[in-house]
């Protein structure tokens, strides 16, 4: 069971390690000499005249709220979705498993409602 | 092969797993990489036909050396970190890129039995690990410490997670009609029912009771890869190269990989989750790797083609699409096929 | 597929509650003009919750969910009180939000959602559940507490009040995960039957007991994890702070007994000397503190910190020396105190409420002066509260701290119950000097009493229930102890 998880393993640390391979690379055989303008934040030109990590739009947190809901919503879906087969094939039980999830999915869309309904949704 | 390969094994002896696994990867990534770096010229003369260009054509014959060429380039660039960034993020971020676009090979199968990791969890390993790719954008963004990459990064991460919903929901559809979670086992389910009996095989696969996830599918994959139309994250004209802005030589190279690795991705995995896989489309005709290969470019093609035909979307016209229309579609799919599965219509039973 | 539906009918409050939460939710959306119509859906939900729980559920006890839910007379009694509670304080601070501008739709569906994270907590058989339960009350009252957005105060208040409260889940939550690896379950009947059997790891399951106890600690709010109330109280706006100081307490008081009681009734002998270690630092601190105050809202905070500490009093006395036949008394003397300290806090935040208007806050005690010139009625019905809470013969106060003192003295602790008398006489100074203000003071300003009439009448009705259970506690007190004994037996 287990076990067939072991190539993934590796193929994460191999993936690390080819993001790491190129940037030593480039780092040996590519020249390096920096110099203040050469590293200075790029902003067309100007000098920067104030810390780039200023206040940004609120709009990004709704999104990503409203992205972990339906990330998770998406979550929860997964094991009813596999299993929804069987029970229908068992033939007992598969409106009560339908349902249950419906008045799971009702749950969300009717938050889903009220978000675009107050307007979390546009972007002008 | 297996007893050809007994005296290599006996030679590595414990470690003969690990060494083969990497064997195995190695025979993922080379190939990948390849495909990459002729993508990106494939990317240049397609779009060159069709505006009626040539395309690259100095470098080698018909200007097929040409990716190699960029790679040296990039190669022998200097590796500039700003003062101003957060030196170990600003590192990160490419490596956070590259390695999930990367990793999600690991699920992929190939043929049937040809897949690295047979894992029964496989889609939901695929879904875990394309939500990784985020990081590395919003992660770059941050490190940069510079305003065009931190105002792309959000727009980009805002974008990716968008449509990551609506992707989200059409795999739940693919799954209820398959009901496994492994994508060798998705692909077999793919291979029959009515019209594979009658031996147009390709009626059966998911494509066509899933019309419409497989369109939103194929559009969110676009999205999700910041492809044109819908790269505004790297718009040149409002935030120049968005998170990249500040990374070259090979750092930029790692995210030109990802890009390219992603789309791949994406495209073989729309061919694995509703155009059958290896699967051939006629009866008569056996199946074979070449099939989902072929399938893949064909996905692949339509990438390029969007990018030579569509103008750039607007930022809002992009959050609008993903979050009020592909949304509630992908919802009521997702209840209309639940429905399908259980009326006497059902084609799954 | 061993796959069983649910029985729904013990929890069909909870059901109801749930969708008028959404129902009032889409009207906030779509009928945001409609002013009256989210606070009636809401008294509506309430009224509904209680006919469906006095109607639906069995008098027996019954478990539903897989054992993750029960729905027994305990449980039953503290959600028809904590409805009447919530009903009674939104009635209150209806006039004081629509003065502010914040009477909005949101109020009254955090409202709703806080009470349905109540009723969960209230019918909890399980970890999970009661942790489920207790978020979602909490995160409610976290919102509420910053309802006024520009207020400094008010955010601030709630961004303690968060950090402090995420920290006690974290504990509350740690201590469960102990219990759970000690016990190996998770739902209260086998938990009990697992300690019984003494099948559990006693090291792990006393660390797991000791977070445990800091987590009911902070949500009680009594000493050393008090910090937060306070503060809270001080700076919500006083509605919200009235619904912090009423039905949580109760719903608090039913997770206390559901985690101690009905779980871990065999590791008695522990929890109770860490319950009484809790009740005697805040009957000091919470009675000392609040003479130093000014401000009425703080006051009655350490006020409310001293009344948890008096009610935890009640359950130290359960057990004796291995002897249980103490314990149903004591638990009920117990759930007394804590419906009648939510009955007092009703009513004296509800003054606060009385005397606010447009622009104005009486949130210090010199804002009391010579009520008794403006409002004779009113001043009457705040010197009953104080009294009440001060212990003074004959209200609900004084039946609630007589009843927790006799099964204290009845298990031997008699140390205990002189401090606790010594300090609730040093307690009725500040309550006293409520008083004094209100009748031998001159009034700071003339203006009158402005309030709606529902708010007068329940205003009244409050005030002299307090006087009336004084004058006849029998009901209540035999209420309370047929629920724990259907309940617990």
């Amino acid at each position: 069971m287990l076990e067939s998880y072991f190539p993934v393993l590796v193929f994460i640390l191999v993936g690390l390690g080819f993001g790491i391979v190129p940037i030593l690379l480039g780092r040996l055989v590519a020249p390096w000499r920096p110099d203040s303008e050469k590293l200075s934040p790029y902003e067309c030109g100007f000098e920067a005249f104030e810390d780039a990590r200023m206040k940004f739009d609120v709009r990004y947190y709704l999104i990503a709220i409203l992205f972990i809901l339906f990330d998770l919503e998406i979550a929860f879906l997964f094991p009813w979705a596999t299993v929804f087969q069987d029970f229908i094939a068992a033939g007992e039980h598969a409106w009560f498993v339908f349902g249950a999830v419906m008045v799971f999915l009702a749950v969300l869309v009717i938050g889903y409602i009220v978000e675009w309904k107050n307007g979390a949704l546009d972007w002008e | 092969m297996e007893a050809m390969l007994e005296p290599v094994a006996q030679f590595f002896g414990p470690t003969w797993p690990l060494v083969w696994t990497l064997v195995k990867i190695v025979a993922i990534i080379a190939p990948l990489m390849i495909c990459v770096a002729y993508l990106t010229l494939a990317e240049r003369k397609v779009i060159g036909y069709m505006q009626v260009r040539i395309g690259p054509n100095r470098v080698g014959p018909l200007g097929l050396l040409q990716p190699i060429a960029d790679g040296m380039k990039l190669l022998f660039k200097e590796i500039i970190v700003p003062s101003g960034a957060s030196k170990g993020l600003f590192i990160l971020g490419p490596i956070l890129a590259i390695a999930p676009s990367l990793v999600a090979w690991a699920v992929v199968p190939f043929d049937e039995g040809l897949v690295l990791a047979n894992v029964n969890a496989g889609l939901l390993f695929l879904l875990a690990v394309t939500s990784m790719e985020v990081y590395g954008v919003i992660v770059a963004g941050w490190a940069s410490n510079s305003k065009y990459p931190f105002l792309g990064s959000m727009r980009a991460a805002a974008q990716m997670v968008s449509y990551e919903v609506s992707m989200g929901f059409a795999l739940i559809c693919v799954l209820l009609i398959s009901a496994s979670l492994n994508l060798t086992d998705i692909v077999l389910s793919q291979g029959s029912g009515r019209f594979h009996d009658m031996g147009l095989s390709f009626l059966s696969w998911n494509w066509l009771p899933l019309l419409p996830m497989f369109v939103v599918f194929v559009i969110s994959g676009i999205a999700e890869t910041n492809r044109a139309p819908f790269d505004v994250v790297e718009g040149e004209a409002e935030v120049v190269a968005g998170h990249m802005v500040e990374y070259s030589g090979m750092s930029f190279a790692l995210f030109f990989l990802a890009e390219y690795a992603n789309m791949i991705l994406v495209s073989i995995l729309t061919s694995v989750l509703f155009l059958g896989g290896w699967l051939s489309p006629v009866g008569f005709l056996p199946d074979g790797f070449h099939w989902l290969a072929l399938k893949t470019a064909a996905i692949l093609f339509i990438f390029l083609w969007a990018r030579a035909t569509f103008p750039r979307f607007r930022y809002d016209h992009i959050m609008r699409l993903g979050w009020k229309v592909f949304i509630p579609v992908t919802l009521v799919w997702v209840i209309v096929v639940a429905v399908w599965m259980m009326s006497p219509l059902s084609i799954w039973r | 597929m061993n796959f069983v539906v649910p029985d729904f009918y013990p929890a069909a409050a909870e059901i109801f509650v749930a969708v008028m939460a959404l129902v009032i939710m889409l009207a906030g959306a779509f009928a945001r003009s409609v002013r009256w119509l989210a606070y009636t859906l809401t008294q509506l939900t309430l009224v509904g919750a209680a006919l469906i729980t006095i109607f639906v559920p069995s008098v027996d006890v019954s478990y539903t969910f897989s054992g993750m839910f029960v729905s027994d007379l305990f449980g039953n009694v503290l959600k028809l009180l904590i409805y009447l509670a919530v009903g009674v304080a939104l009635l209150y601070g209806r006039g004081y939000l629509a003065d502010r501008r914040m009477e909005r739709p949101e109020y009254y569906l955090l409202a709703v959602l806080m009470t349905l994270g109540m009723m969960v907590m209230v019918s909890a058989n399980h970890l999970l559940t009661l942790y489920i339960g207790l978020e979602m009350m909490s995160l409610a009252l976290y919102g509420m507490t910053a309802f006024d957005r520009d207020s400094v105060r008010s955010t601030e208040a709630a961004m303690k009040y968060f950090v402090l409260g995420a920290l006690a889940s974290g504990l509350l939550l740690y201590g469960m995960s102990m219990i759970y690896g000690a016990t190996g379950a998770l739902d209260f009947v086998s938990i009990k039957d697992a300690l019984y059997f003494q099948t559990a790891n006693k090291t792990v399951l006393l660390f797991g007991l000791v977070f445990l106890m800091a987590g009911i600690a902070f949500k009680l709010g009594v000493v050393p994890f008090h910090m937060w109330v306070p503060d809270v109280y001080q700076g919500a706006p006083t509605a919200v702070t009235l619904l912090i100081a009423s039905a949580p307490k109760l719903a608090a008081f039913a997770m206390t007994m559901r985690l101690l009681v009905f779980a871990l009734f065999e590791l008695a002998e522990q929890w109770q000397a860490m319950l009484m270690f809790l009740a005697v630092l805040s009957i000091i601190l919470g009675n000392l503190a609040a003479i130093a105050q000014s401000n009425i809202k703080r006051m009655l905070a350490y006020s409310g910190i001293s009344h948890m500490g008096f009610m935890l009093l009640g359950l130290v006395a359960g057990v004796v020396s291995g002897e249980t036949h103490n314990a149903i008394t004591a638990y009920s003397a117990a759930m007394f105190y804590a419906v009648a300290y939510v009955l007092m806090s009703l009513a004296s935040f509800g003054m606060v409420l009385l005397l606010a208007r447009a622009g104005f806050e009486a949130e210090e005690i010199d804002d009391f002066k010579g009520l008794n010139k403006r409002s004779p009625w009113f001043a009457a019905m705040m010197m009953i509260v104080m009294f009440s809470m001060a212990g003074i013969p004959f209200f609900i106060g004084f039946f609630a701290k007589l009843a927790v003192l006799q099964s204290v003295v009845a298990a031997g602790y008699v140390w205990l119950a002189v401090l606790a008398v010594v300090m609730s006489v040093i307690g009725a100074f500040y309550y006293l000097r409520v008083v004094k203000v209100m009748y031998f003071d001159a009034p700071a300003d003339d203006a009158p009493i402005h309030a709606p009439a529902e708010m007068r009448v329940m205003m009244s009705v409050n005030g002299l229930s307090i006087a009336a259970l004084g004058l006849m506690p029998q009901g209540l007190t035999y209420l309370c102890w047929i629920a724990l004994l259907a309940s617990l037996t």
